[in-house]
């Protein structure tokens, strides 16, 4: 079983064993979830998730702390594989493939995915290496100047750090690493961004150009953003999946999906109270 | 709107039940200022008709003042849901209010141009059952946004028909008699009937916009306000 790739060939450079199915972009969601409950050892962390991830558009996950939108994101792209007690019960689709099949490789898994995590975090390398060494690893043939400019140009940092790039990465500012971040996340032409609350450590300037960024990056990926900035998510994302938690009497407390809407219909009548309740900040 | 848990978000809900009920105190002086106009109009008095005009200045204060409490609630809370769709009607149901409140005092003015004015049994009984049911409109317009009542403005519409029909006939009455009466008080006559007819359409587009408060959706097609034609 191979991972499908619906890169464009123009986006696609070869790498290792990768084998490829060669479908372009269709209507098909990218995500397909249905039923999707993750356990870590004895603990329940979300369950009874079901929802599809559509191509080129931002998906935000809203929800208190300990409703499992995390969880959930690092299934996407199998992070969970690396907690040794994690298991994921259910299905998730990627293009149509169990991605939790017996024969995908995770690591391939990972390549389509790019990930931005909450604080930036770049390698202690220079600029260009932050960005070369994906590619480099993943046996890019082309010409790595060229992929390093257009990687940081569509990160819409290039024109700051054009004259530096032999500079170290962590000289950057807080937002310029963000950037740079998501720089490297797209220098391997992923298929999905997926973001952990990528601008909780940002000021409102930085946050905006991440914001412009990512809807800028829209047009080419699909981005699955979790974020505890309700405005942020109604700003940016076309689909908004809002998640709680239930805290059982043992004090058990399980992650689940409560509403999944056009972003338009959940900040204006969302069809549930605690939707309600949680995006007007009536936590109760 | 009550949730004690936080205390910011506590004070968000009063503020915004304050602003109904204030909404909803203004209103009601709107109201007794139709119902001021409508005695002057049918008893011929001057002086009530003055004091139309004047408690007109308290209800233009108090409407600025709390379309200003809207636009500041909107800034420093970035509502959303239920809470924006409330703030959003507000500030319409505010002109609604503060629109009807000019009408009346249109109706006071022309009262007081017409000085001295007599009216025949006819005109005088359509005028005042006319003036009477476009406020007992207004009243209901205010219950419904008191109790946030979704289901009034459906009902409102509907009981606005018979305002209309009033107005038609007025219009018929005023031209028998508009030879008796001189063409100066026909035509302010005629005015008076058609600014009470605007409130009462007024009072229609408050239950209308307090449907959307409840519901996100406007009692028939959205937008389904009446036109200010």
């Amino acid at each position: 079983m191979t991972i499908p790739d619906p890169r464009p060939e123009t986006r696609r450079f070869e790498v290792g064993h990768s084998a490829s199915i060669g479908a372009s972009k269709s209507a098909e969601p990218v995500f397909d979830i249905d039923d999707l409950s993750v356990t870590y050892g004895d603990f329940r962390a979300v369950e009874g998730i079901t929802l599809d991830i559509q191509p080129s558009e931002i998906t935000a996950f809203i929800g208190p702390s300990g409703c499992g939108k995390t969880t959930v994101l690092r299934c996407f792209n199998r992070m969970n594989d690396l907690i040794e007690s994690a298991s994921v019960e259910g299905s998730i689709r990627y293009h149509g493939v169990n991605l939790y099949g017996p024969r995908i490789d995770p690591v391939e898994v990972r390549r389509r995915m790019g990930m931005v995590f909450q604080k930036p975090n770049p390698f202690p390398k220079s600029i260009y290496d932050n960005i070369a060494f994906g590619p480099r690893v993943a046996g890019h043939k082309g010409n790595l100047d060229d992929l390093v400019e257009e990687s940081l140009t569509r990160a819409a940092l290039w024109d700051e750090v054009s004259g530096k790039l032999a500079e170290p990465a962590l000289a950057l500012s807080g937002g310029q690493q963000q950037r740079l971040c998501i720089a490297r996340a797209i220098a391997t032409s992923p298929d999905v961004v997926l973001m952990d609350e990528p601008c909780s450590a940002l000021d409102p300037i930085a946050t905006l150009k991440i914001e412009e960024l990512m809807l800028e990056l829209k047009k080419d990926y699909t981005i699955v953003i979790v974020t505890h900035n309700m405005q942020q998510a109604a700003r940016v994302s076309d689909r908004t999946a809002f998640f709680t938690v239930d805290v059982r009497a043992e004090g058990v407390r399980t992650g689940r999906l409560v509403e999944f809407d056009d972003t338009g219909v959940i900040f204006t009548n969302p069809r549930e109270q605690s939707t309600e309740d949680y995006i007007t900040g009536r936590f109760g | 709107m009550q949730h004690p848990h936080d205390e910011t978000r506590h004070r968000y809900s009063e503020s915004l039940d304050a602003t109904l009920r204030s909404t909803v105190e203004l209103g009601a002086l709107v109201l007794e200022n139709v119902r001021r106009t409508t005695e002057a109009l049918l008893e011929n008095r001057l002086d009530l008709a003055h004091q139309v005009i004047e408690a007109d200045d308290e209800i233009d204060e108090k409407y600025a003042a709390l379309e200003h409490r809207v636009f500041e609630v909107m800034a420093r809370q970035q509502p959303v849901a239920g809470d924006l769709r409330f703030l959003v009607a507000m500030t319409r149901i505010l002109y609604e209010i503060e629109r009807s409140g000019d009408l009346a005092v249109n109706c006071a003015k022309g009262l007081i141009r017409r000085e001295g004015y007599s009216l025949s049994a006819n005109v005088q009984s359509l005028l005042a059952r006319m003036s009477r049911k476009a406020a007992d409109l207004f009243s209901r317009g205010l219950d419904a946004l008191a109790d946030l009542d979704a289901e009034a403005g459906a009902r409102l519409d509907e009981a606005d028909d018979a305002v209309d029909d009033l107005v038609g006939e007025l219009y018929s009455a005023i031209a028998q008699r508009s030879g008796d009466m001189g063409f100066d008080l026909a035509v302010e006559l005629s005015r008076v009937g058609r600014y009470m007819e605007r409130i009462a359409d007024h009072a229609v587009n408050i239950a209308e916009h307090v449907t959307f408060i409840v519901t996100g959706s406007f009692p028939e097609e959205p937008a389904a306000t009446k036109d200010e034609g």
